[in-house]
């Protein structure tokens, strides 16, 4: 971790010199090779950890309507905001599925709605608290008869964005494929016409602007957008 | 390592001895916590908790991490130690029954009122600074908990009233184990001297 420091130095001489901030200073020198390194070491032992958290069944308590921070949600793209034309919009769930599905937005609407109010919470730190209108995932895997290998979830986006999910968070009943925010039609900045919201994920994990929902038996070398460049995968809450 | 021995460098008494359990707490405890800080500030840049995206951020210098995923990653490591180190030092003391004798304790609280001798309050200030330390750094951890897993842990967010007081928490656990790695250092060389801090690293 340290190429070429440590036999310059002899121990005693290392460890005088190393109070507090020479040991930051050369964490913080290691940090980014470092980084993935721990990353990869620790990850499987908290995903292990975050999925025996999560309940599967269990309701995230939701907030009351005058709780809602109207201006908190933060815009993040990770490139474009792609012009969907509604009308032409379909979308389409495949993969491990007996009954894959093509639906337009007015199908999608004319199935049972879920509101919800939760906090949405951002890898970075930030939050806000959110009200979403929707259709939940779990009755659409369902309509699409999912085939018992089925174990992850990828959400393909009209921007080039894709994400995975673990199957009980996809099937967790909070977890909505939304067009609607704080009662109105979803903005096309916040991912209109469809995009996924859910009180257990991480946001980047939401993924706006959904077009296509595969169902996987395993994980594809890509696993995510972020997760691809570095980021947690499993990115619970 | 026998800590009853007398150093090389000088031929003044042999160092005070201390138990192994509290030494090795005290290393666990300060590399964690250098990485928690380090990694925790990474963090906090990526969106800082006073000011939002335009707040002040803190320079590469105190950053661990290299970018914020690198930061979680060591966030999400060094949790580990610390927390267990935290757990396993409060079972320690517990069996040992050092928090009956080694800690703050009502002697020291009425020293520190009426006591005359100097010697004798600066012994109970230093216990007071040690001892007052242990719930802060439980504080962290609490305060971390919610905030890493805030929908299964949300009771903890709603202890604390609202995220952002959560986030506020959590900060500001960082300058108060700095200052009170002050405190106690220069508590302990006024009690003890440069022979005491040693005794508890060797």
């Amino acid at each position: 971790m340290f190429p070429d420091s440590p036999r310059l130095w002899q121990r005693r001489q290392f460890l005088q010199l190393s109070g507090l901030s020479s040991i930051g200073l050369l964490l913080g020198g290691c940090g980014l090779v470092g980084s993935d390194i721990i990353g990869k070491s620790f990850e499987p032992l908290n995903q292990s950890v975050e999925a025996l958290l999560l309940n599967p069944q269990k309701l995230v308590p939701e907030f009351p309507a005058s709780a809602i921070e109207p201006n908190a949600l933060i815009i993040n793209t990770f490139d474009i905001t792609p012009d969907i034309d509604v009308k032409a919009f379909r979308l389409i769930i495949d993969g491990e599925v007996n009954r894959p599905l093509n639906l337009s937005l007015e199908q999608l609407q004319i199935m049972p709605l879920s509101v919800m109010t939760i906090r949405h919470v951002c890898v970075e730190g930030w939050a806000a608290i959110v009200q979403w209108g929707g259709v939940r995932l779990r009755d659409l895997v369902a309509l699409a008869q999912p085939k018992a290998n089925a174990r992850y979830i990828y959400f393909k986006s009209a921007d080039g964005y894709y994400e995975s999910w673990d199957m009980p968070s996809a099937l967790h009943p909070q977890t909505l494929m939304v067009y609607q925010k704080n009662g109105n039609p979803l903005s096309v900045e916040n991912g209109a016409p469809l995009r996924v919201a859910s009180p257990i994920k991480l946001g980047y994990k939401q993924s706006k602007w959904v077009t296509r929902i595969t169902l996987v038996s395993e994980l594809l070398p890509e696993k995510g957008y972020w997760e691809d460049q570095g980021y947690e995968w499993f990115g619970g809450l | 390592m026998d800590s009853s021995a007398p150093s090389k460098k000088s031929r003044s008494k042999p160092l005070p001895t201390q138990a192994t359990g509290a030494k090795l707490f005290h290393w666990l405890n300060i590399i964690s916590l250098v990485m928690m800080i380090g990694s925790g500030l990474q963090i906090y840049n990526s969106n800082p908790v006073f000011g939002g995206r335009g707040g002040w951020q803190f320079p590469p210098i105190f950053l661990l991490g290299g970018w914020l995923a690198g930061g979680r990653h060591w966030h999400f490591a060094a949790m580990w130690l610390f927390a267990l180190n935290l757990f396993w030092y409060g079972v320690y003391i517990f069996i040992t029954r050092r928090w009956q004798h080694r800690f703050l304790g009502y002697n020291d609280l009425k020293a520190l009122q009426n006591s005359q001798n100097q010697k004798r309050k600066n012994y109970s200030w230093h216990r007071l600074a040690y001892t007052a330390i242990i719930p802060v750094l439980m504080l962290a951890l609490l305060s971390g908990m919610g905030m890493y897993k805030p929908a299964q842990f949300h009771w903890i967010v709603d202890l604390f009233g609202s995220w952002q007081a959560l986030r506020v928490v959590h900060f500001i656990s960082v300058p108060t184990v700095i200052i009170f790695a002050l405190i106690h250092s220069l508590l302990g060389l006024k009690v003890g001297g440069l022979r005491l801090i040693q005794s508890i690293f060797r």
